[in-house]
C-alpha cells in the first residue's frame, strides 16, 4: 500500500492556524496515523511535527523501509521522549504541544515538565477532515461490507447461532478482501434486536424473525460501518414492516440534513422530530444519529444531541437511526456517508 | 458467549493483594478483552477490580446488555468523564490504595488518577497475562495446530510460477477454512534472497525451482494468536550455503529448547541462541531478538531479548523461539515455534 504525507500536511496547516510550532505524537495510533506507516508496537516510533518538517524517532529495523516509503519523514536514530524534547529545543520551537487525550501518562508528564502544553483533542480534530487517500480506503472498506450483506443473506440458514452467524459474516468480508474487523460485530436475532448493543449469544435463528446486524471491516487501516435489519422468513410481521419503513424514512430524511454547513446536533434533533411526527416514537430512539469513523470506529464529529460541531466537506459519518422496543424488537438502518461540497454520498450502498 | 473469566479474575486479585493494593483500574482495550472477551471497542469502558467484586463504567448503551449478561459486575453507564466517575466510585466504596498502569493510561486520565491519590503501578498486568491458564493453553494449542496443518498444505500446494502474494493468500484462506478467524499478523512469504530482510513485505516475486522459501505466519483462533516460521528449499538439491545456514539456525533453536529453564530472564534465554550463532561465526547476521511473548496479542511482554533482564520467564509463560541468520542481498533463514515454560524446561505449543 502506498503511503502518503497528506495527513501531516493537514496537521501542519492546523498548527499554523493555531500558532503552534511543534507537536509531539507518541501513541502508536497517532504515530501510525500521521506517518501513514504501520509500526507494530507502542514505543516503536515517535513523531515530532513542526510547521515544516516531520521528525520520526524510531528503531533501526524500520529505517530501510521508511526511507523507501515515507520520504516525508526525517528519520532520527534515537527513541526516547527525552530526545523529542531535545530536538524541539534545538529547533528553537517555542510553542510546543502534545495531545493529552492521546499521549501516554508518563510521556505526557515528561513533556509537561519541559514546557510543552496540553492540547486535548487536537488529533481528533485534525482527523475530522479526510484526505483523498483516506476516502479511497474507507470507500473500499465500505464496499466490502455492503457486498458481504448479499452473500451472507444467501448463506444464512435457520438453526445458526448469533455467534456462528457473526463469524460467517466476518469470514465473507475477509474473503472479499477485508483486513480485519472495524469493531465487534453485533448479530441480534428476534427480541435481542431490541438492544442496540446486544452481546452475541448462542441463541439460534428461527424461521420468521428479525435479524439485526451491525458490522464493518477494515481496509488499509480504515473502518467501515453498516447496519441492516431484515426479516428472516417469508412474511414479515406487520409491526416489523411498519417500524422498518419509519426507520428507513428517518434515515432518508436525515441525509437531507447531513451536509456541508449543517450543525451535527441539529441533524440528530431533526430525526427525533421526525420520529415524533410519526407516532410519537422519539423516546424509542435511544442513541445518537451517528459518528465519524476513520482509523478508529468512533471519531469526531458525533451526530448527537450534545454535539456542537458543524459538518463540512471531507467528513465521513454514519447515519444510523433506530427504534427499540424493550423485550420485543428493534430496527436500525445505517450507512456510512461522505459529505462533499454539494452532496452526500452513501459509501455502503449495495 | 463472553463471560468474566473467573480464573483470570482470581489471578488479578492475587496480584492486587501481592502489590499491597485494594483495587486496580483496567481500561486498556486488550486488558479488558483479556478478562471479558470481545465485546467493546477501544476506550469504551473502565473497570475497577477490587477484593469484593468488579465495577465497570462504560457507554450507557452497554448498561442493559451487560447487566443482563454479567450479573457479577456492577455496571454504570457514563458517556462523559468516565475517569471522574471511577474516582467517585472509589470514594464511595472507601477504597484506599487504588492502582493504575501509567504506561497504559493517557496523560489526561493518569493526571486525574494521580490527583485522586491513586498509585502508578506500571506493567501490573504483565506477569498475570504472561502466565497462561489451562483454558488459555488449550486454545493456544488449537490455534497452533492450524499452522502445522497449513504448513503441510503449502508444501504440496507450491509450484513454480506462483507469486509470494498468491502463496500468502492461499495460506490465509487455508487457515480460515480450518477454523481461524483471521491472521495474527501480516503473513510474510519471501522467495529467494527476499528472505534476507527479516521484516520483508510479501511482494510479487515468482517462485522458481531451486530457491529457498521463508514463510512466517500465524492465525487468531478463539481470540488467541499463534506464530510459526519455516524456511525450506524449494527444488531438488539445496545449495551448500543454505544447508549450512539452516543447520546453524535450527541447532540454535534446538539449543534453546534443550537449555532454557524456568526462572531464567528473557536475556539469559536469548543468549543461548545468540551465543550459539556467534560461535558458529554468524553473530552479526542474527539481527533481532530470539523471541516474544504471545497470547491474545501477537507480541506480549515475555520477550526473549537482551534488554529483558528484569522479567524472569516463569511457569506457563508463552513465547516464540525464532532465531535467524540474514545475509543482506543473499539469503535469510528463520526457524520458529512457540513454547510454554514448565518446571522442567520449555514445551512446544502444539
Amino acid at each position: 500500500m502506498k503511503c502518503s504525507g497528506e495527513k501531516i500536511k493537514n496537521l501542519q496547516s492546523y498548527m499554523k492556524r493555531k500558532g503552534l510550532d511543534a507537536c509531539a505524537v507518541t501513541d502508536l495510533d497517532g504515530v501510525n496515523f500521521f506517518s501513514d506507516f504501520t509500526f507494530s508496537g507502542q514505543g516503536d516510533a515517535y513523531l515530532l511535527i513542526t510547521r515544516k518538517k516531520a521528525y520520526c524517532f524510531t528503531k533501526q529495523m524500520y529505517a530501510a523501509d521508511l526511507k523507501k516509503k515515507t520520504p516525508y519523514l526525517s528519520l532520527v536514530g534515537s527513541l526516547a521522549c527525552e530526545d523529542i524534547v531535545k530536538k524541539a529545543r534545538s529547533l528553537k520551537a517555542a510553542n510546543c504541544v502534545f495531545d493529552a487525550a492521546a499521549t501516554g501518562y508518563l510521556a505526557g508528564k515528561l513533556f509537561y515538565k519541559n514546557g510543552f502544553k496540553e492540547a486535548p483533542g487536537l488529533i481528533a480534530e485534525v482527523k475530522e477532515v479526510k484526505t483523498p487517500l483516506e476516502i479511497k480506503r474507507i470507500r473500499k472498506a465500505c464496499s466490502i461490507s455492503a457486498k458481504a450483506y448479499d452473500i451472507f443473506r444467501e448463506k444464512l440458514k435457520a438453526g445458526i447461532s448469533e455467534i456462528e452467524a457473526a463469524s460467517l459474516l466476518e469470514g465473507i468480508m475477509t474473503d472479499l478482501g477485508g483486513q480485519g474487523l472495524a469493531f465487534t460485530t453485533i448479530m441480534a436475532f428476534g427480541e435481542n434486536s431490541a438492544n442496540p448493543h446486544h452481546i452475541n449469544s448462542s441463541r439460534k435463528l428461527k424461521e420468521g424473525e428479525i435479524v439485526l446486524m451491525d458490522y464493518g471491516c477494515k481496509y488499509g487501516g480504515y473502518c467501515s460501518d453498516i447496519t441492516r435489519t431484515f426479516w428472516f422468513g417469508k412474511k414479515p410481521s406487520a409491526e416489523f414492516v411498519k417500524i422498518f419503513d419509519i426507520v428507513k424514512a428517518a434515515h432518508d430524511e436525515a441525509l437531507k440534513n447531513v451536509k456541508s454547513g449543517s450543525a451535527a446536533g441539529a441533524a440528530h434533533k431533526r430525526v427525533c422530530e421526525f420520529f415524533d411526527k410519526n407516532g410519537k416514537l422519539a423516546k424509542y430512539f435511544i442513541h445518537g444519529l451517528g459518528h465519524s469513523l476513520g482509523t478508529a470506529i468512533h471519531e469526531e464529529p458525533y451526530l448527537n444531541a450534545r454535539s456542537a460541531k458543524t459538518l463540512g466537506t471531507g467528513n465521513i459519518v454514519t447515519v444510523e437511526p433506530g427504534l427499540y422496543f424493550e423485550g420485543k424488537f428493534g430496527v436500525r438502518y445505517e450507512n456510512t456517508v461522505l459529505i462533499t461540497d454539494k452532496s452526500v454520498k452513501i459509501l455502503t450502498k449495495q | 458467549m463472553p463471560k468474566l473469566d473467573a480464573d483470570k479474575l482470581a489471578l488479578i486479585r492475587k496480584n492486587i493483594k501481592k502489590q499491597g493494593l485494594d483495587a486496580f483500574i483496567l481500561s486498556d482495550y486488550h486488558d479488558v478483552k483479556y478478562l471479558m472477551g470481545s465485546i467493546f471497542n477501544p476506550g469504551e469502558v473502565i473497570m475497577l477490580i477490587h477484593s469484593k467484586g468488579v465495577y465497570l463504567t462504560g457507554r450507557s448503551l452497554y448498561e442493559a446488555p451487560l447487566t443482563a449478561d454479567f450479573p457479577e459486575i456492577k455496571v454504570e453507564g457514563c458517556d462523559v468523564d468516565r475517569e471522574l466517575r471511577v474516582v467517585q466510585t472509589v470514594r464511595k466504596m472507601k477504597l484506599k490504595k487504588v492502582g493504575f498502569d501509567g504506561l497504559k493510561e493517557t496523560y489526561h486520565a493518569g493526571k486525574i488518577y494521580e490527583e485522586a491519590g491513586f498509585l502508578n503501578r506500571e506493567k501490573f498486568l504483565t506477569p498475570v497475562r504472561a502466565g497462561k491458564t489451562a483454558a488459555e493453553l488449550k486454545i493456544m494449542k488449537d490455534s497452533a495446530k492450524i499452522l502445522y496443518k497449513a504448513y503441510r498444505h503449502m508444501l504440496a500446494w507450491l509450484e513454480p510460477g506462483v507469486t509470494e502474494k498468491q502463496a500468502a493468500e492461499e495460506l490465509e484462506s487455508f487457515m480460515r477454512k480450518n477454523g481461524a478467524s483471521g491472521t495474527s499478523f501480516k503473513t510474510i512469504v519471501a522467495f529467494g534472497p527476499n528472505a534476507a530482510n527479516p521484516h520483508y513485505i510479501t511482494g510479487r516475486t515468482k517462485l522458481k525451482k531451486n530457491m529457498p522459501v521463508l514463510m512466517d505466519y500465524g492465525c487468531v483462533y478463539k481470540d488467541y494468536c499463534s506464530d510459526i516460521t519455516r524456511t525450506f528449499w524449494f527444488g531438488d538439491t539445496p545449495s551448500e550455503e543454505f544447508i549450512k545456514i539452516f543447520s546453524i539456525v535450527k541447532a540454535a533453536h534446538d539449543e534453546v529448547v534443550k537449555k532454557a529453564r524456568c526462572g531464567q530472564s528473557g536475556a539469559e534465554i536469548d543468549s543461548i541462541a545468540r551465543n550459539y550463532i556467534q560461535a558458529a561465526g554468524y553473530g552479526k547476521y542474527f539481527t533481532h531478538r530470539t523471541g516474544h511473548g504471545i497470547g491474545m496479542q501477537i507480541h506480549e511482554d515475555a520477550c526473549l531479548s537482551q534488554d529483558n533482564t528484569s522479567m524472569p520467564i516463569k511457569e506457563n509463560y508463552c513465547f516464540s523461539v525464532e532465531p535467524g541468520i540474514y545475509i543482506p542481498g543473499r539469503i535469510g533463514v528463520r526457524y520458529e515455534d512457540c513454547f510454554y515454560m514448565t518446571k522442567n524446561g520449555i514445551k512446544q505449543i502444539k
